[in-house]
Order: C-alpha cells, then sequence, then structure tokens
C-alpha cells in the first residue's frame, strides 16, 4: 500500500516537474507571468490603503491581518492551480471525452488527470503569498503553519473542483457550476469576515468553506487554537475523500468520444 | 462606414443567439455586489455619514455601475482573441481584407457585447434597487447623458485591450499586461471614486483612462452635473483619438515584422 502510494506521489511530481520544464522553454514569458502575477496581487494593497485611511479596523482586521489573509488566499490559490491546474478545467476534459488517454495509464486517473500540466502564474501567487508573510512577520512558527494551511487550502479548492466538475459525470452544462463554485471561493476569500454577517458569514463556513481555507488560518497563525488547527485538517481530509468517491462514481458513467488527440 | 456597421450588427445578431449565457456572468457580478455592500456597510457605521462627498447609497451605485461597465466588457476574453490572432497567424488573413483591423476589432467587441451590456444594466440597477430601495435622481436627458458617456467609455476600453493585445507582437503572451491593467481599473476606478484618493494622486488619475473609463459615467449616474459631463464627453473623445492612434501605430509596426510559418 505504502509502495503504491510512494510511486503514485513519484509519478505525479514528475507529471508536475515536465510539465513546468515545457512552461520554461520561452523564458521571458515564463518570468513575465511569474513577476506580473505578483504585481497583479500587489495592486490591491491600494485598495486596503485607502480603506484603512477610512477606519482604523476592517471586519476587525488590522491593516497587517489583512496583508496576511492576503498571503493566505493567493497562497492557497497558488498551490491549487500550480499543482493541479487540470482540476480546474476537468468539465471540459470530462465532457469532450478527453479522459481516455488517462484510463490506459495504470495510475490514479483522477491524480493523473489533474496533474498533467502546471500554470506558471501561479507560481506568482505563491510567491507573493510568502512575500505577504514577510511583511506579517515570518518566524519558524508563522512559516509551517502558513505552509500547512496553504496545502491545506490548495487541496480543498482542487477537491470542490473537482466535486464540482465531476457533476457533468451525470449532467450536462454543469461547467458554468464549477466555474461560480470556484469563483465563489476567490472573490469571498479577500475580504475579512467581520465584514459579513448572517447568511452570508453561515454561507462562508459552510457551503462555500472560504472560513476554512483562509478565515480560519489566519486566526490561528494570528492565535494559535488547536480546535481550529483541527478542524482545517479533518475539513480537508474529508473534501478529498469526497472528491475522489464522487469522481470515480461518476467514473463509472464515462463514455469516450472517440476523440483523437495528440497529448504532447 | 457601412461595412463596419454591417460587422457591428452582423456580431449583434450572432450574438443573439447566446443570450442566456450571460445568466452565469450575474452570478459572478451578483457577489461582488453582496461584498460591496457588506463593505461599505461596514465603512460607513452610520447609513446618512457622508465620506470625502459620497453617501452609502451613493458609493453602493457607484460600484454598481462601474462593475456594470467592466464586467459587460468581457475585456480577458477580448484580450486573448487579439493576441491569438498574432501568435496564431490568424492576422495575417486580415491584412488583405478591405477593411482596417483595429476598426474591426472594435466593431466585432461591440457588436458581441451590446446585448450583454443591456442585460447588465437591467441586472445592476434590479440589484442596486433590491438592496437600496430607491434610485439616484435622474432627469431623461441625464440618463441619456450617462448613456453616451458609457458607450464612449465602453468604446475607450475596447480600444485600449486592443493595444494590450498588440503587445503579442513584441512579447509573446499579452496577457500578464491585461492583469496588470485590469487590476489598476478595479482598484483605482472600480471601487472607488477619484475624490476618495489623496489629494496629490487626483490629477493622475484624472489624466488616466481610469477617469474615462469608469469614473466618468459612474460619477455622472451618482452625482449628475452638466459641467462635468462635458468635461467628461471632451476627455473621451480626447482618449478614443489617443487609443486609436497607439493601436495603429502598434498594429502598423507589428505587421511590418510580421512572420507566418505555413498555412
Amino acid at each position: 500500500m505504502l509502495t503504491v502510494v510512494k510511486n503514485q506521489c513519484r509519478i505525479s511530481f514528475l507529471s508536475i516537474k515536465y510539465a513546468l520544464m515545457r512552461e520554461m522553454l520561452n523564458k521571458t514569458t515564463f518570468i513575465t507571468n511569474v513577476i506580473f502575477m505578483v504585481l497583479n496581487n500587489a495592486s490591491f494593497i491600494i485598495q486596503w490603503i485607502v480603506l484603512y485611511s477610512l477606519r482604523n479596523d476592517i471586519g476587525g482586521y488590522t491593516f497587517r491581518q489583512v496583508l496576511l489573509l492576503w498571503g493566505m488566499a493567493s497562497g492557497t490559490y497558488g498551490v491549487a492551480h500550480f499543482f493541479f491546474k487540470k482540476a480546474f478545467s476537468l468539465s471540459d476534459i470530462i465532457n469532450n471525452g478527453k479522459l481516455d488517454s488517462f484510463l490506459v495509464q495504470p495510475k490514479n486517473v483522477l491524480l493523473s488527470v489533474i496533474v498533467s500540466d502546471v500554470e506558471t502564474s501561479a507560481l506568482g501567487d505563491m510567491l507573493y503569498g510568502f512575500i505577504m508573510l514577510i511583511i506579517y512577520g515570518i518566524t519558524p512558527y508563522t512559516l509551517i503553519l502558513y505552509c500547512l494551511f496553504i496545502i491545506c487550502g490548495g487541496l480543498i479548492l482542487t477537491s470542490i473542483s473537482v466535486i464540482l466538475s465531476s457533476l457533468s459525470f451525470w449532467f450536462s452544462k454543469t461547467d458554468m457550476i464549477a466555474e461560480t463554485g470556484n469563483n465563489l471561493m476567490v472573490n469571498f476569500a479577500t475580504y475579512p469576515d467581520g465584514i459579513f454577517k448572517g447568511l452570508v458569514k453561515a454561507l462562508l463556513f459552510t457551503f462555500i468553506p472560504v472560513g476554512i481555507t483562509t478565515f480560519i488560518p489566519v486566526h490561528v497563525i494570528t492565535e494559535f487554537n488547536i480546535n481550529l488547527f483541527i478542524i482545517v485538517i479533518l475539513v480537508t481530509v474529508i473534501f478529498i475523500t469526497l472528491a475522489f468517491l464522487i469522481f470515480f462514481r461518476g467514473l463509472k458513467r464515462y463514455s469516450s468520444s472517440n476523440l483523437m488527440v495528440a497529448r504532447i | 462606414m457601412r461595412k463596419y456597421l454591417f460587422i457591428y450588427k452582423s456580431e449583434l445578431m450572432s450574438n443573439l443567439q447566446y443570450v442566456f449565457n450571460v445568466f452565469a456572468g450575474f452570478i459572478g457580478y451578483f457577489i461582488l455586489m453582496v461584498i460591496f455592500l457588506n463593505l461599505w456597510k461596514y465603512v460607513y457605521s452610520n447609513p446618512d455619514e457622508i465620506i470625502n462627498g459620497y453617501s452609502m447609497n451613493q458609493m453602493i451605485w457607484y460600484v454598481i455601475v462601474t462593475e456594470i461597465l467592466w464586467s459587460s466588457l468581457s475585456g480577458r476574453s477580448f484580450c486573448n482573441k487579439i493576441s491569438e490572432d498574432v501568435r496564431s497567424g490568424n492576422i495575417a488573413y486580415n491584412i488583405n481584407k478591405p477593411y482596417n483591423y483595429i476598426l474591426y476589432s472594435l466593431m466585432s467587441h461591440l457588436g458581441s457585447r451590446t446585448i450583454c451590456f443591456i442585460m447588465y444594466v437591467i441586472f445592476g440597477m434590479l440589484v442596486g434597487f433590491i438592496f437600496l430601495g430607491s434610485f439616484p435622481t435622474l432627469s431623461i436627458l441625464s440618463i441619456i447623458a450617462v448613456l453616451i458617456s458609457s458607450i464612449f467609455a465602453f468604446i475607450i476600453s475596447t480600444l485600449l485591450i486592443t493595444f494590450i493585445g498588440l503587445f503579442s507582437f513584441v512579447i509573446e503572451d499579452s496577457a500578464p499586461f491585461y492583469w496588470v491593467y485590469s487590476k489598476l481599473i478595479l482598484v483605482l476606478g472600480t471601487i472607488f471614486p477619484i475624490e476618495y484618493f489623496p489629494k496629490f494622486i487626483r490629477p493622475i488619475l484624472t489624466f488616466s483612462p481610469i477617469y474615462v473609463v469608469s469614473y466618468g459615467p459612474a460619477k455622472l449616474f451618482v452625482d449628475f452635473s452638466w459641467n462635468n459631463f462635458i468635461f467628461i464627453f471632451i476627455a473621451q473623445i480626447i482618449y478614443i483619438i489617443i487609443a486609436y492612434m497607439l493601436c495603429f501605430v502598434t498594429y502598423k509596426k507589428g505587421v511590418k515584422k510580421l512572420n507566418v510559418n505555413g498555412g
């Protein structure tokens, strides 16, 4: 069992490595993508400078905590989109019968699909996350927690995308649902949870689990709480399990479209 | 001019078939509005408070209008299309056609987004009314003025994005430039009016594209005055000329060194 997992991990990392090498063929484009993504994220600091000139705290967050929130959101997004890029276009892969080439591989189908490509600009997101952590105040303690939380958050984001995209096995035109779900996670993640009240806030900790991927990690890094920490880990495990279960349940309904494609 | 009107009409008619696709975009728009409603309600602890000359309702309407302009534009896919035309060599097919590529792209994009824009206006007004319970006070003439200003803003945005897309002649992937442009418009023009920024930055913003593509129409909608309209109108005309010239020069220089392999 352990050897199987080890082999699967090795294959996945090799797949990511070769995809990255492919992206690095054009160095100018690669570097521009990374640097401009950092600048792209950094532009939002202006928004918070303006808001903090109006009030001393926004939603109970200090300016430094908002920077950490941004670091957490972009780090989470970066992990999900860099390592598991194809999870975010899984609907299209299922709808167009592009799973065929992965089905014949003697490895886990879901993992083989989602690690088959990388998004270069997501490296910029991860880099920006670490820059924000440095500005917030980097210590071995914050660094370890931050790395752990962006991995958990990235896995939750990926799992949500896999779950929503897997609906394509049963229904048509579900790509819009998957896209909307992904957008919901990204849009809410960059605003302090304190500004939301009532139903919206409840949704953010349940059906749209931004609270688990971003808000709770920021609270735990600011002030450690073992219960919240365990909740994040548990929810991550639950989402990953659900993603695998739903995907493989749906895979039984998959039918090829006889599409001839070359994977280069 | 008639051929460009024909291009506009053709795109408009073909996009009527995909009208339901716009509804998916409404969800994203609605989410943003929920976020901004919550944000401004938090910042304006007292709803009657005036901050930098704007009440809470005016701020929410301001964001509703700027987001209508931005969301209905679909700038990213348009920039990708121009960029892809250059990278794939498709642009070579346009060189020998009896039209100007810049004007063709402009009219084609305007045609494809017109229905979307109208639907966003209706949806945005509905969202604003549900959230706030009233509309800003505007006469029929001032509504027409706001619409003219919005259409001009749309034209300028389209031309500026064409210009960014044409960067692909120089650097293969122009998407990173679009990210930065879109975020600057979003942060400096969509979320806050110019009055929210420090005094020393305001003159820079007034002369930047932000003034003509987002601030202008939204400001007219929330706080209309004919003086403002004339000033914004003149600035928009100047910007249309500048943006077109930028596209034209980049295109002309680009096609000279265009090298297409295969066919």
